[in-house]
């Protein structure tokens, strides 16, 4: 088990670690995967920069799952991190212990928000486009954002402060004058008055989540915010959508992955084709090669419509239920994942567990709506409403 | 999902699984599958593909040359070149 | 039984920009291997996709030469597969909404005048070099042109014979280069064609068996493979010789052949898929006009001007606008020598010549149009012959920052007005001439001509010829 894949010294006084899906000049970036072990990139990840201009030390890098798509790190090429049964997260492990005030990792598929909700830390997963992408590891680029975990809400809007703002480098960067005119639309309030709580994703959570829950609620309501219980089915069904998208993009992007150019490369391979098909195949796990050929099939001539553009236009209806939500709710109260701790063995018995599990953290990546996670719960909120967010998450925090 | 199909992604995205994998990823395809009702159940008829969630334009950026990157940085952590090109087994065309 | 032929054309081609398409890198030929190359264009990860306003604005123009509906909402997309000149094994092109659709190109033949419809224009990067004959047992990849900017335009399979196809590409190059977003020379391979062809019984409205030869780069070998697919059709239809199956076809342009290529199983499957990371480019109505606006003259337009307005016959005005090189220096040379006569004459006759002598082609031309016209305007004048005209032309081909008239002077190639010397020289070879005289004296004009030619060398071409002319009949009439 690995927590640090590299660490370096840094005379900061505030330390900062970075997951392994940030690319670094001085440490290497495998992106949790065999076929990058050791890659040096020649590029920095602009938020890491952006940290290091404000004054902050990069201490090193956090371990993640393979291209960070799996439940909680499991899939690193560097071996399960899990203690006393229970799966562990590298980053989350790093702030708790207080070995650095942040961590800030690429959240592809929740893993940041399941560690954050289990290890009682506070992370946020700001707007897409709020925070550049520039120097991550592509994996699911139309929903993967740039996020924050933290000990408390004060740093984690500090560090989250620091990296916001526009890049010319990343074209899904919002401008502040795009920011402003998509605040406007969505007609932000600077704080949170009602919450929903959808049913769908309240049932069947274990009691230790249901407890978090339940304590999130009633110190809302104890501050005088109302909230209300009610259905929606389409929201639930993002974690569908997302699979397929997040799997099609991820499968496209990671092709570039070849052993060609630089990574991982089979002894044996004497035909062009030898070399791609054993590099890949032994170089990947077993969760990437399944997100691969599904993300691929869903993209063939056959299934584009059926699967991949329906994605598509279900994304657009979570959106505009989201959208409506909000016309009566300021934000939405859900958990960020079933279970209080995953034991050590349970992709043994759940096999697929991250294309299931992530039915609570897809809504928020489908849509790119920014989320709080605290207290063992996630609040969903309007595009750039993160302070709002953040203020009334400190009720339960 | 058939075998053959299954075949055709191992060669289509150069992996090649073993029979455990196999069985795997056809209990995968099936459930994912299974799911696809769920979204075959929401009429998405007259709804608009959302491929960006953000509605932002692009920013087109300027017409200007630049070479920071030098090519033996590049290939620095590269498994094999030679003259400056990195290289693979023979290609037949 | 009479068939006819359907194809259709793919033509890429390399637009000229300074930089890639969605990396800063040099999009400039003639670096070492991988020395225009960034993480991006050789795969690595990090990088995002900045799209550089002049391939929109050249894939815009293009589409606005061609007639097409320009998209104002146009997108990007990825096709995946595996190839070593592919890094990141995909290739950023449009598939869903392409910059421009629905054009058409006029072009014309023996048979008249056609038109020939457009499908659709679309931006897409280029590929790498693979280079086989350095390592016996590897293949070496150059990643110099990927992610360099090309628009692929796609013709309706409108034409049917490889006269039109030419004719087209011709067409397409013309207006391309008239609008300065791409060189298109087959032969530097900035532009390179796929040809799709079916052959059919004449008359019948259903396609015959569709057969694709990928990536031809010049015109003589596309008409070669065309009549040799048509031959190799019609023999299969009608003799059954072989079985047409749709597929992709090498043409060997050595061997005169074409040959089946290795179909991979997974052919033809390129999962394409809207580019998340590239937003829809909008091009708005200030952008829009601004390209139309910067439209050149199309060649017909500024071939009626020069038989309307500038007076040429339409024969010249014909040939001169068939390369905007040389256009531009035309109008140059006659913006300066104010004859556009002479100046047409100039183009068509001397810089064609030396062109033709050292193997140019006229739209290669670099000359400077206005230091032409300095030099008509001194032949015009006679102030110099045209014979030293010609000198002087060739020698500016080699020195462009060649003045004609200091060349002149420097090289002894000023017209003598000393009409002292020219009679001199007159007398003194009508004396040495008694033959030629005698034979002229007889009716034989052409006897006049080579004393004429006698006295010019004499006086190395400085003299105005009709003077020279004059003076030697008034001269054998004194005789």
């Amino acid at each position: 088990m690995k927590i640090w894949t590299s660490k370096t010294e840094t005379a900061a006084v505030k330390k900062i670690a970075a997951d392994d899906m940030m690319l670094t000049k001085d440490m290497p970036t495998a992106a949790g995967s065999k076929m990058l072990d050791g890659y040096l990139s020649l590029l920095e990840a602009e938020a890491l920069t952006r940290m290091k201009n404000a004054g902050y030390g990069i201490c090193g890098k956090a371990n993640v799952g393979e291209f960070a798509v799996d439940l909680m790190g499991e899939t690193s090429c560097y071996g399960v991190p899990s203690a006393d049964g229970v799966l562990k997260n590298a980053a989350a492990e790093i702030v708790q212990s207080g070995e650095a005030m942040a961590a800030v990792g690429l959240d592809v598929n929740g893993s940041i928000r399941r560690a954050a909700a289990q290890y009682g830390l506070v992370s946020v997963k700001p707007t897409y486009g709020t925070v550049s992408r520039y120097g991550t590891v592509p994996v699911a680029c139309s929903g993967e954002t740039v996020s924050v975990t933290a000990k408390n809400i004060a740093d984690c809007r500090e560090i989250l402060d620091v990296l916001a703002g526009h890049d010319d480098k990343d074209g899904t960067s919002l401008s502040e004058a795009e920011c402003e005119k998509i605040r406007q639309s969505a007609g932000c309030g600077e704080t949170v008055r009602r919450v929903a709580v959808i049913s769908e994703f309240t049932e069947g959570v274990d009691a230790k989540t249901a407890e978090c829950l339940n304590a999130a609620k009633k110190a809302l309501s104890e501050n005088g915010i109302e909230v209300a219980e009610i259905s929606e089915k389409t929201i639930a069904a993002a974690r569908i959508a997302w699979n397929i998208l997040m799997s099609a993009e991820l499968c496209n992007n990671v092709s570039r992955y070849d052993g060609v150019k630089y990574g991982y490369r089979s002894a044996d391979a004497n035909t062009i084709d030898e070399l791609y098909t054993n590099s890949r195949t032994e170089a990947f796990g077993d969760l990437l090669k399944t997100a691969i050929l599904y993300g691929s099939d869903t993209l063939s001539t056959e299934n584009y419509m059926k699967v991949y553009d329906k994605a598509l236009r279900v994304r657009r209806l979570v959106s505009e239920s989201f959208g409506k939500l909000f016309e009566q709710y300021d934000a939405v109260l859900m958990p960020a994942c079933s279970r209080s701790a995953y034991s050590e063995d349970i992709t043994a018995s759940e096999r697929d567990i991250a294309f299931t599990e992530n039915l609570y953290t897809a809504p928020a990546s489908i849509t790119g709506l920014p989320t709080v996670t605290a207290g063992g719960v996630q609040l969903i909120g309007k595009a750039f409403s993160e302070n709002a967010l953040f203020e009334a998450a400190k009720l339960y925090e | 999902m058939e075998q053959d199909t299954l075949r055709k992604l191992e060669l289509l995205n150069q992996l090649s699984l073993n029979e455990v994998q196999k069985a795997n990823l056809l209990a995968f395809f099936a459930d994912r599958e299974k799911e696809l009702d769920v979204l075959n159940a929401m009429n998405t008829d007259d709804v608009e593909r959302m491929v960006h969630v953000m509605p932002i334009m692009t920013v087109v950026r300027e017409d200007i040359a630049s070479q920071p990157f030098s090519r033996d940085e590049l290939q620095k952590g590269a498994p094999d070149t030679n003259q400056g090109y990195w290289c693979v087994p023979r290609v037949v065309e | 039984m009479r068939y006819e032929t359907v194809i259709g054309l793919e033509v890429h081609v390399e637009l000229a920009t300074q930089s890639k398409i969605f990396c800063s890198c040099h999009a400039k030929y003639g670096a070492g291997p991988n020395e225009h190359v960034c993480p991006a264009c050789c795969g690595m990860p990090g990088m995002l996709p900045v799209v550089n306003r002049r391939v929109v604005d050249y894939g815009m123009k293009a589409g606005m030469m061609l007639n097409c509906t320009i998209n104002r909402t146009t997108t990007f997309d990825k096709k995946s597969y595996y190839y070593p000149d592919l890094p990141c094994a995909y290739q950023t092109t449009q598939w869903f909404a392409p910059v421009a659709v629905n054009g058409l190109v006029e072009i014309e033949t023996s048979k008249g005048k056609k038109n020939i419809r457009i499908k659709q224009i679309h931006m897409e990067e280029d590929a790498g070099k693979l280079v086989h004959d350095i390592s016996e047992d590897t293949t070496c990849v150059d990643f110099n042109r990927t992610s360099v900017p090309l628009i692929e335009i796609v013709s309706q399979p409108d034409l049917s014979s490889a006269e039109e196809v030419e004719a087209y590409l011709e067409r397409l190059k013309n207006l391309l280069r008239y609008a300065k977003v791409a060189e298109c020379a087959m032969e530097h391979g900035t532009m390179r064609c796929d040809v799709n062809l079916s052959v059919r019984p004449e008359g019948s409205d259903k396609l015959g068996v569709r057969t694709e030869m990928k990536n031809m780069n010049s015109i003589d070998a596309i008409k070669r493979a065309i009549s040799y697919e048509v031959a190799r059709h019609i023999d299969a239809i009608e003799n059954g010789t072989e079985v047409l199956v749709q597929e992709t076809r090498r043409w060997d342009d050595i061997k005169g052949k074409s040959y089946a290529m290795r179909n991979k199983e997974t052919a033809g499957d390129y999962r394409y898929f809207p580019d998340p990371n590239v937003m829809p480019v909008v091009i708005d109505d200030a952008w829009y006009q601004a390209i139309e606006a910067s439209l050149p003259e199309f060649p017909e337009v500024k071939r009626a001007r020069y038989i309307e307005t500038l007076g040429l016959g339409e024969y010249d005005a014909a040939q001169l606008t068939k390369s905007i090189a040389v256009c531009e220096c035309f109008e140059d040379a006659y913006a300066v020598c104010k004859s556009a006569k002479d100046a047409a004459n100039w183009m068509l006759s001397e810089v064609m010549s030396i062109l033709g002598s050292r193997k140019m082609t006229p739209d290669s031309l670099t000359l400077d149009g206005k230091t032409l016209g300095e030099l008509i305007t001194l032949v015009s004048a006679g102030t110099v012959g045209r014979s030293n005209g010609k000198k002087i032309l060739a020698a500016m081909f080699d020195d462009p920052s060649l003045s004609p008239k200091e060349y002149a002077e420097r090289n002894g190639m000023i017209v003598s007005n000393d009409t002292g010397l020219i009679e001199q020289v007159a007398k003194e070879v009508l004396a040495a001439e008694e033959k030629a005289v005698a034979d002229y004296r007889a009716g034989k004009e052409k006897a006049l001509a080579a004393i004429l030619g006698k006295c010019m060398k004499q006086l190395k071409g400085n003299c105005n010829p009709q003077v020279l002319r004059e003076l030697l009949i008034a001269e054998i009439n004194k005789m």
